[in-house]
Parts: C-alpha cells; structure tokens; sequence
C-alpha cells in the first residue's frame, strides 16, 4: 500500500481525498498537501462578499484541523513540476517532494477577456478569496458595477452585489445570458426577470478596452455606445491549471484522462475536479464538469482508491443552480443535447419553466425555473435530478410527463425511482458526517 | 437505527403530520413548511406522505461545501443553521426531492426526524406514520403504481 501521499490542491476535491484517505486506510500514511491557498470553498465566496457570512466562515479546514488528520502542509507554495518516474513533485521554491501516489487537484483560475486595460486596478476577477477581499474592498453603496460575462460565475455573485448597494450592469459577448447553463427560452425568461429588478443587460456586446476615466472605467465595445463605471468584474471565464504538467507523460486532453478509478494515463497519479477529465454518468463518455459536486466525488472515490480500496465511479453528473433576485435557476444531465426528445412547459402568468429531455423513455437532461417562493413548496428540483440520475426507464409515465412537466412527483414514485436510488452510495458505505474526524489507525 | 415507516394504505389525507412538522420545524403551523409532504393519488381518492429517507450516501450532506449538514444522535442527517449558507447545492444534490430551501431564512431545511421524537409520527391518527427500527425500503413506489389509472388516463 502506498506510505506516502502527495496532494497537491487543497480545494474542494483535495479536501474530500485526504478526508476520505483516512477513513479507508487500513494503515497510517503519510500525507502531504501542497496548497498555493489556505483551504476554503470558493462556492461561498458570494455569502462573504455581502458579509452575511464572517470571513472565518469560508475556511474548510483549519491549520489544528490538518494537523488533527496528520497532514503535512506546504501552503503558499504551488507546484511547478512532476517528475513521474522519479515520483518526485518539484514546488515553485525548489522544494522537492517524494511521493508514492499523487493526487493532483488544482483546479481553475479565472481568465480575463483580453482586452487593453483588463490589468487596470479596479478590474476585477471573482475566483479567489483574495480577488472577493478586492472586490469587497472596491464596491461601495450606490458604485457602478459592470459585469463583463453572463455566465454562471456572473450569476452566482449578482445578488450580493445588489446586496453591497451597488447598480449593476451586464454586458455579455454573446446573443444571450447564461449560454451554458440553461436553453434560450430560460434565458430569456430569467433576462426579462432581471431588467424588472433594475439590472441593466447587454448582450452581443464585445467589449474592445477599458480605460481610465477620471478615477472611473471606461468601457469600449465594437458596437454600441460606452459605459462609464467605478469597478468591473470580469466572469470570462475560468482555465485548467495544467500547465506545470508539461512533459509530465500525463495524457491530457480538455483536462486530465481519468479512468473509472479517477487514475490517469499514469498508474500512481490520480487526478480529481476541475483539471479531471473523467466518466460522464449517463453517456459514460470523458468530460469535464468545473463543478463542485464533481470535485467533492472525485476526490472521495480517488481518496479511497488511494487508500486501497477498489472504489469504481459511475461518472459525474452536470448540475448548476443559481438564484437570481428571488428567482432559482437550475439544470441537470445533457440538458442541451441536440438529439434528445424535448418537451416544455411555459406558466404564462409566472416566469415558471420546465424543460424534460429524453432519451428513449429515460430522462437525460432537465431545466427548472421558477419563484424561490413556489420552487421550494414542491419537491421537484430533486426528484428531476433524481430521475437523471437513475436513469429510471419510466415507460408510460414519460407520456404523463410529456403533457404534465410541471407534475413531477407522481410519475416519480410510481416509477419507483427511491428504490433504485436507496442502494446506492459513492464509496459503497454508507458516507460519514463532516465533523467526524477520522479515526487515527 | 428507528426511521419513518410509511403505510400508505392506512393514510387518511388529513394533513395532521404535516401541520405537526411545519410547527415543530419551523414553528408556524404551515404545511408549505413541512418536510414530510401528503401528495394525492388517483384524483383525491388516497393519500400517502412522502419524507426523507436518511440515506446512506446522505447526497445532501456530503454536497455541502461548507460541512453544514451533519448526522444526530437519532442519525438523521441535519441541516447546521448557523453554518448554513444557503447555497442551494444541497437541493440539487438530494435525488429524492426531500431537501428545502426557506426563502423566508434562507437556510436549507429537511427532516431531522426531530432528533429523535418525530412529531409526524405522534400526530397520525391512523399509524400510517410510525417510528421503528426497521430497513428503509420505497414505501411509496408499489402503493402508487397500484393508483395509475388516473394518472395514465388519455396516454397511449
């Protein structure tokens, strides 16, 4: 069994590996992280952002918690080379790391648009701790703030701006918002929702410069007039921290070629989250998903494959939900696959929308979209991502279902679909409670 | 462990346990806000409850980015109030439908099997909700799939 474990990320799927390492492990190891961060969740960086989270609260683990699980840290530090014959990770300071099996788990960063004055202060990117920190410390009460980018990162810290006191503006290249997260029915209907709650959008807007304007920003677009603003966020985007893999004899595609097993092309390195490239759950098809439940999977099932244990993963599943002024917004499965069967629902008196993809009597994919007040009063969010999930053959109940998307639930349990999914766990057990520490072997 | 065992057959509809858990929960008598939710079945003519099962996996807890969900002394899984966020991944996460959010806290709220003491289970008249020490299985899925005709009525 392997003694030394080298981790190298301490995001949201390093986190869940080293977890998980001591909880399966039959004899204690040795394990180091090597974090260019102190470990937090990006995903409540926005509940920071308007402060009705502490900044203490974002933090996943402690120092006297890593110390608790016995890993050795290397924080500030990031990783610059691998050597995978050797097994040796070399850090940006010269530090060499000997490793027996190695985890690599660092994730994205933010990408600008590349545009003249992107650097300028006053630009920002919303990824890091550190750029929320900037960010907080920029947007003041009755501030400007343009948004460059209609994507889900956008959308995940609209509210808190709105929150901070701030006006807010969208400008998005492409012809409409959200492109990757929900069909343009759905857009259209959460943009509508938006300009009612006073956010300005602007879509095919192509932003060419930004400059300095008496201590303001000025926005230049290929068409269209101006935009004068106190702080801009760029959501353009996020890239794969890879590129210190090169000429790691890793095979990397979009991200790093997973097997079942969340090992790469290289039998002792796994890889886990956002750098992962790994089993699709329904298609089982190589895919990407920059998710949060994907990072938190693949580093428990590479935890325990490090671990020893023979932990198969059945593949992530693309989920998104993001709610906007009072109105959620979420997606499952290949909620865009264009040879899918669809089937809508539109609610003419509320922005109230459903989308059901099939796939033979199989639902592949959905869209849900309605008030924060009615969404939660039925139980459909879940069982929609259930049923995708399962991949319930649903028979019959898909033609209710086609004339009824808004009548989830019944077609749901007579399906039987909780006892195809009550078997069913990540890790073959039964998962622990996050406060549990694991036990010390 | 003890878990909600539902039968079916023997619920009346009258709501009772999901007033009883919206006020324990929540503390308004208000089955909006009841975590074990009545649904109707064949046009008003049956009733069943449907509620967390307390999984395994537990999807919900171990979506939770910041460890907020936890399991209690009755080993239900449990929604931290004051670490709670909000974030909703916990309600995309739960395949069977049985994760909450309150617009009104903005916290995620689930069945907590009260900690022990279930008042859904005190309140049925009819023991269709009872709290045992039996393997959770899907006690809807067979009661439902016998009350179909309705539901597939005008489909092929």
């Amino acid at each position: 069994m392997p003694r030394r474990h080298l981790v190298v990320g301490g995001g949201t799927a390093g986190m869940n590996a080293m977890r998980t390492i001591r909880e399966e492990e039959a004899e204690r190891s040795e394990i180091t992280l090597v974090s260019a961060e102190k470990p937090y969740s990006r995903m409540v960086l926005p509940y920071y952002l308007d402060r009705s989270i502490a900044e203490s609260h974002v933090f996943t683990a402690t120092a006297a918690v890593l110390a608790e699980w016995g890993v050795k840290t290397q924080l500030g530090r990031r990783a610059a080379k691998l050597d995978t014959v050797a097994h040796v990770c070399t850090l940006d300071d010269g530090t060499a790391l000997e490793y027996d099996d190695c985890l690599i788990a660092t994730g994205s960063s933010a990408v600008k648009a590349p545009v003249p004055g992107a650097d300028l202060p006053g630009v920002h990117s919303f990824w890091t701790l550190d750029q929320c920190r900037a960010l907080i410390a920029d947007t003041k009460p009755g501030s400007h703030v343009v948004m460059v980018g209609a994507g889900f990162i956008a959308f995940t810290i609209l509210n808190s701006i709105l929150a901070l006191g701030a006006t807010l503006t969208i400008v998005e290249i492409a012809p409409r918002i959200l492109p990757r997260m929900i069909d343009a029915t759905g857009a259209q209907l959460v943009e509508g929702w938006l300009r009612q709650h006073g956010v300005t959008i602007r879509t095919d807007a192509k932003l060419t410069a930004i400059e300095k304007a008496k201590g303001r920003k000025r926005l230049r677009f290929a068409t269209g007039g101006d935009l004068v603003c106190d702080v801009v966020i760029m959501a353009t985007g996020i890239r794969t921290n890879l590129d210190w893999l090169k000429n790691s004899g890793i095979r990397i595609n979009q991200g790093i070629l997973v097997d079942d097993h969340l090992r790469s092309t290289v039998a002792n390195v796994y890889a886990a989250g956002d750098v992962a490239e790994g089993p699709e759950r329904v298609s089982g098809s190589a895919v990407v998903h920059a998710i949060e439940p994907t990072a938190q999977e693949h580093g428990r099932v590479a935890g325990a494959n490090m671990a020893g244990k023979d932990v198969r993963y059945r593949g992530s599943l693309l989920m998104n939900i993001v709610e906007v002024c009072h109105l959620d917004v979420a997606s499952f499965g290949a909620w865009d696959d264009p040879k899918a069967e669809a089937v809508t629902g539109l609610k003419a008196d509320r922005p109230a929308y459903r989308k059901l993809l099939w796939t033979g009597d199989r639902l592949t994919g959905a869209i849900i979209l309605g008030p924060s007040s009615d969404i939660w009063t039925t139980n459909d969010v879940g069982m929609l991502k259930g049923l995708v999930q399962a991949q319930m053959p649903l028979g019959r109940f898909k033609e209710y279902l086609w004339s009824n998307p808004f009548d989830i639930k019944p077609a749901y349990i007579a399906s039987k679909t909780t006892a195809r999914l009550l078997h069913e766990t990540v890790l073959g057990r039964p998962a622990k409670a996050p406060g549990t520490t694991p036990v010390a072997v | 462990m003890r878990v909600l065992k539902i039968t079916p057959e023997k619920c009346t509809g009258c709501l009772r346990c999901e007033l009883a858990c919206s006020y324990v929960q929540t503390g308004t008598f208000q089955p909006a806000k009841s975590v074990i939710r009545v649904s109707p079945f064949e046009g008003h003519t049956s009733y069943a409850p449907y509620t967390c099962t307390q999984c395994a996996e537990g999807w919900c807890m171990t979506a939770c980015p910041v460890g907020a969900i936890t399991i209690n002394a009755a080993g239900a899984k449990d929604v931290l109030d004051d670490l709670c966020v909000g974030c909703k991944l916990c309600t995309i996460a739960c395949p069977y439908g049985t994760m909450f959010y309150d617009p009104d806290t903005g916290k995620a709220f689930k069945c907590n099997l009260c900690e022990g003491d279930p008042a859904c289970a005190h309140a049925c008249p009819t023991a269709a909700i009872t709290y045992e020490d039996v393997a959770t299985v899907d006690w809807l899925g067979d009661f439902a799939a016998e009350r179909t005709s309705r539901l597939l009525a005008g489909v092929s």
